[in-house]
């Protein structure tokens, strides 16, 4: 029970933080103004934090007032066994400075409660100090093991989310049944584990399930036996023994002493331990396993609860320990922190870890990704196309569906419920083969889950499928990849390697790469699928012979290894910079937006088209226009088209456009946008510039134009 | 209380595509956005700069960051290239501290100017559909413009992180703001992709290609015009498209204007161009 007394809202705000902070521990809390109780409530809760201003000359405030009289009535109620802790809030300035609070604190201690840890007395800057103040209060009582629920049943009236009820009121879950996060998040969740080994194998096992522990939501703590203080596990709520035995049956070395204790007069009582026991021994031997049954036998005799039978193991026991672990294991994470074992939870413990889970989240930063999800309306729209008939469409599927779905299943559950024809490429979730296009998206389907594929669109979602665009069809949205093949195998993308020195390591001599360059060779080349990277130029469909991104960035890949011999670097310069290389890739925008691959890839793109118009001179079309798109800008801070249709495309080209209708279309540019003749003087003084949507002559100057044209001569001197 | 921004007219307002700049004004003022000249502004680089020197387009670009700073106004564009190569250099350099600092320093040293990363750069659509709102624009219409419309968007525009709340590949805005307008808005596949201009000079047999495949899409789907959101792309597609039928043998002819001229007309602006452009619709034919 968290109770504030408040008049402006500060210990109110104070003690919904501590709420938050009680949950987050697994506890149940409840919030209470002082005005919300009656005195006669406030046994029947174990715990109580009180959160109280003071008003005026050391008074309470007024939704304290009713019950601090009622707590001073004739017949003021015990408190005995139960625990509280007093926040107060106060100002110094004032003489009764958290005059109430510590009232109440006095109060609670003269009735018989227990004092949890000393009154913090608060001044206007409360914030840090009752922060502190509420950490180690819920912390003590969470390991306390005694902020928890009463059953529902129990109380009724509403009643049972209080921090504590009565000591009498029989066992409390800590967990509804169904919160399958809250058990494994919260609370402690130690699990002891203790080895007696002689040739380290039960060492070595323990180890493995302490870290698969970690996939339960258990914090494993591995301890040898040899040491190990034997009373301390009545504290404890899971504890799992490993054990070899030795000779005739007999206890390992470091596990004798601990034995001896356990069967001794002083070893603790374990009531609330829940325990599991795998024993490692050799059937040869006429005591197989004795060491395990008696620790068995023992802990048993002691109080604690067996939670799985004991797993007698053969000198094999990577297998059937391996089997045992993963039915011990979840049995061990249904214990919650109060010892109560949620037998309901364990088959859904074993799926959370297996992965199946609906995701969790846990405080150690780790999360499970929520593979299920609820049903959402689809529209599926496929790409049709019949190789007998040439005949091509588009069929479209209303369905309803789970959001988790990966598209590629929709499209396998559409070939096997709607319409066995279907054709699309089937494999593992990440087979490049498989990728198609959604909406424009290129992606892998198997990878690609139905509710994230498109944006949700009045409640439903809408999918355009398509085969990858720049290959042929074979049917549907079956593509055929040969045609990239082929492209790839015209790069001759075999390494030709130079020859260089190699490095003596303990292997041999071996050759090395500088760590830097042969990531940066790996980044290049990271698009996962080719096929993919190939479509996602829009050039690529419309430009013959472009090889394409794909293997455009393979083959620069290959121009930057080291290990790449002179000749070979020369021979891949040359069909770069050839008419089907990386000038043919007319929009590196298309390239750059696609998030199917990592954009270095699409970076190398461009230093390699760099690359090959530097060596070119910035000569052919496409280094002009690029050299003189770059000067006009440095000249006036603008672009100047004029002088890059003159530049680049020449006297030639210039006289196709003329005849092609392009300049007719520039001329009469104002017949279609309503817009001016002549685009100020210069249009009429030299025409045909100007007139229309011909383009400027010239250019005015950007203001602060020497600005620009330093920064060019900083950056690159050769415009 | 109007919007303020800094106003980036984009790389060919000035020159081959005036009516850029004679509908903004208009169009921004009746929608409460009130421009202010981002002065000594250069060229975005349109992707090309970068061809040959890919950091001085991003100092450049940086330039105009620290010009947009100090004016303490985010830019808006009513072209989709100079919104799409402004907001990848912004992210660059937001990303990127090393060459942040880096590109500072050849500011400082060069112009005096430091940018700070503190800046946002916005399409007109997005700041119509983000910021204005649909309802007010709907309340600003004198001339619905009540055709099939195909919004072309480009590729530029579209990249995670520039296309403001939309979505990259199956972008919504643009239909959305035609129909606001009592236009049809027609779904095509094209209306992402790019028509080549920056290899417009280089590889033009492949950009005519792109081109006429690109208006045949929206003709295919029912489209009486096609208006863009990015005026370099309206180059290719309207002073090209006839050279693109010839040179593929596919109709390409059809009516192709910018946003800004949408919206311009639509509110009323120039009524005697809209009466020009219904006729090219419904007689010419481009």
């Amino acid at each position: 029970m968290i109770l504030f007394g408040s008049e402006s809202g500060n210990s109110e705000d104070l003690a919904t933080i501590a709420e938050k902070q009680a949950k987050s521990l697994g506890l149940t809390p409840s919030v209470k103004g002082m005005d919300e109780v009656e005195v006669s409530d406030l046994p029947n809760f174990q715990n109580i934090l009180i959160f109280c201003s003071t008003w005026g000359e050391g008074e309470m405030p007024d939704n304290a007032v009713d019950l601090w009289e009622a707590a001073n009535g004739d017949s003021p109620p015990s408190m005995s066994g139960c625990n509280f802790a007093v926040c107060a809030l106060g100002d110094t300035s004032y003489e009764f400075f958290c005059q109430s609070g510590k009232d109440w604190d006095e109060w609670f201690e003269k009735q018989g409660a227990t004092r949890l840890l000393d009154r913090v007395d608060c001044d206007v800057e409360y914030d840090d100090p009752a922060a502190e103040f509420t950490t180690n209060a819920i912390s003590l009582i969470a390991s306390s093991g005694t902020g928890v629920a009463n059953p529902p049943e129990e109380e009724p009236s509403g009643e049972s989310e209080e921090l504590s009820g009565d000591g009498a009121s029989g066992p409390q879950a800590e967990t509804d049944s169904g919160d399958l996060e809250g058990l494994l998040s919260s609370g402690d969740r130690s699990l002891m584990l203790l080895f007696g080994s002689q040739s380290g194998n039960s060492e070595g096992l323990a180890a493995k399930i302490s870290k698969d522990a970690k996939s339960y939501g258990l914090e494993g703590e591995v301890h040898d036996m040899d040491g190990f203080d034997f009373n301390s596990l009545s504290g404890k709520k899971r504890v799992l023994i490993v054990c070899s035995t030795w000779g005739e049956g007999e206890m390992p070395d470091n596990a004798e002493d601990l034995w001896q204790f356990a069967i001794s007069d002083s070893a603790s009582r374990l009531e609330g331990v829940h325990f599991a026991i795998c024993a490692l021994g050799d059937t040869s031997y006429e005591f197989f396993c004795q060491s395990g049954k008696d620790w068995d036998g023992q802990l048993e005799q002691l109080g604690a609860t067996r939670i799985i039978d004991r797993l007698d193991c053969d000198v094999d026991y990577d297998a059937p320990a391996a089997e045992w672990i993963l039915e011990a294991l979840p049995a061990l994470a249904a214990v919650d922190s109060t010892g109560h074992f949620h037998e309901e939870m364990v088959d859904a413990i074993k799926m959370y870890a297996s992965g199946s889970s609906a995701g969790a989240e846990g405080e150690d930063g780790f999360s499970m990704p929520e593979v299920k999800s609820e049903p959402i309306q689809a529209s599926v729209s496929v790409f049709r196309y019949d190789p007998e008939t040439s005949s091509t469409g588009t069929d479209t599927w209303l369905c309803s569906l789970p959001g988790h779905m990966s598209v590629l299943e929709v499209l396998r559950t559409l070939k096997a419920s709607q319409d066995g024809t279907l054709t699309f490429r089937d494999g593992y979730p990440d087979d490049s083969n498989t990728a198609i296009s959604i909406n424009g998206r290129l992606v892998l389907p198997g990878l690609c889950r139905l509710d994230s594929a498109a944006p949700m669109r009045e409640g439903s979602v809408s999918l355009r499928i398509e085969p990858l665009p720049g290959f042929e069809v074979i049917r549907d949205l079956a593509i055929d990849p040969w045609s990239l093949e082929r492209k790839r195998e015209s790069s001759k993308p075999w390494m030709v390697a130079a020859t260089r020195e190699g490095a003596h390591t303990p292997q041999g001599v071996m050759g090395k790469m500088d760590p830097a360059i042969a990531s940066s060779l790996h980044s290049m080349k990271d698009f996962g699928s080719q096929n993919i990277l190939h479509s996602s130029s829009d050039a690529v469909p419309h430009a013959n012979g472009y090889l394409g991104p794909a293997v455009i960035a393979s083959t620069w890949s290959r121009r930057n290894d080291p290990r790449t011999s002179p000749s070979k670097a020369e021979e891949i310069d040359k069909m770069l910079s050839s008419p089907i290389g990386i000038k043919a890739e007319t929009d590196l925008a298309s390239i750059n937006r696609q998030s199917s691959f990592p954009r270095a890839v699409s970076e190398s793109l461009l230093v390699a088209k760099n690359s090959v118009l530097t060596g070119d001179g910035f000569n052919g079309k496409h280094g002009k226009h690029v050299w003189w798109y770059t000067w006009t800008v440095k000249s006036s801070g603008m672009v100047n088209d004029t002088v890059i249709y003159r530049q680049a495309l020449g006297p030639f080209a210039l006289l196709g456009n003329l005849f092609s209708g392009v300049t007719a279309r520039m001329v009469l540019g104002f017949t279609r946008t309503g817009g001016n003749v002549f685009n100020g003087m210069l249009g009429m003084v030299a025409p045909p510039a100007g007139i229309g949507k011909m383009p400027k002559q010239f250019n005015s100057s950007v203001e602060n134009h020497h600005e620009v044209v330093a920064i060019f001569n900083e950056m690159d001197g050769r415009f | 209380m109007a919007l303020k921004y800094a106003y980036h007219p984009g790389n060919i307002a000035h020159s081959s595509a005036t009516e850029v700049s004679q509908t903004m004004e208009p169009t921004a003022r009746s929608l409460g956005i009130e421009l202010f000249p981002m002065d000594g502004a250069t060229s975005c680089g349109a992707g090309i700069i970068r061809q040959a020197n890919d950091l001085l387009q991003v100092t450049l670009n940086a330039r105009n960051f620290a010009i947009a700073e100090s004016m303490g106004m985010d830019i808006i564009t009513p072209c989709a290239a100079t919104a799409g190569n402004l907001n990848e250099d912004l992210a660059r350099l937001k990303r990127d501290s090393l060459l942040l600092a880096k590109t500072n320093e050849v500011l400082q040293r060069t112009t005096g100017l430091t940018m700070s990363g503190d800046v946002g750069v916005h399409h007109l659509l997005h700041v119509i559909i983000d910021e204005i709102g649909l309802d007010k624009v709907s309340q600003k219409v004198r001339n619905p413009i009540d055709f099939p419309i195909a919004g072309f968007y480009g590729p530029n525009m579209q990249q995670e992180g520039a296309c403001g709340e939309d979505d990259v590949f199956d972008p919504q805005y643009l239909e959305m703001l035609i129909k606001a307008l009592g236009g049809e808005p027609i779904l095509w596949e094209s209306r992402t992709q790019s028509v080549g201009v920056p290899g417009l000079f280089s590889e033009e047999a492949t950009v005519l290609r792109q081109i006429a495949s690109t208006i045949d899409d929206a003709k295919s789907e029912g489209a009486s015009m096609i208006v863009s959101a990015c005026t370099l792309s309206h180059t290719a597609l309207d002073v090209y498209q006839g050279k693109a039928g010839r040179a593929t043998g596919i109709s390409t002819n059809i009516p192709v204007i910018h946003l800004t001229e949408m919206l311009a007309f639509a509110m009323g602006h120039y009524n005697n161009r809209l009466a020009q452009l219904r006729t090219r619709i419904a007689v010419i034919g481009d």
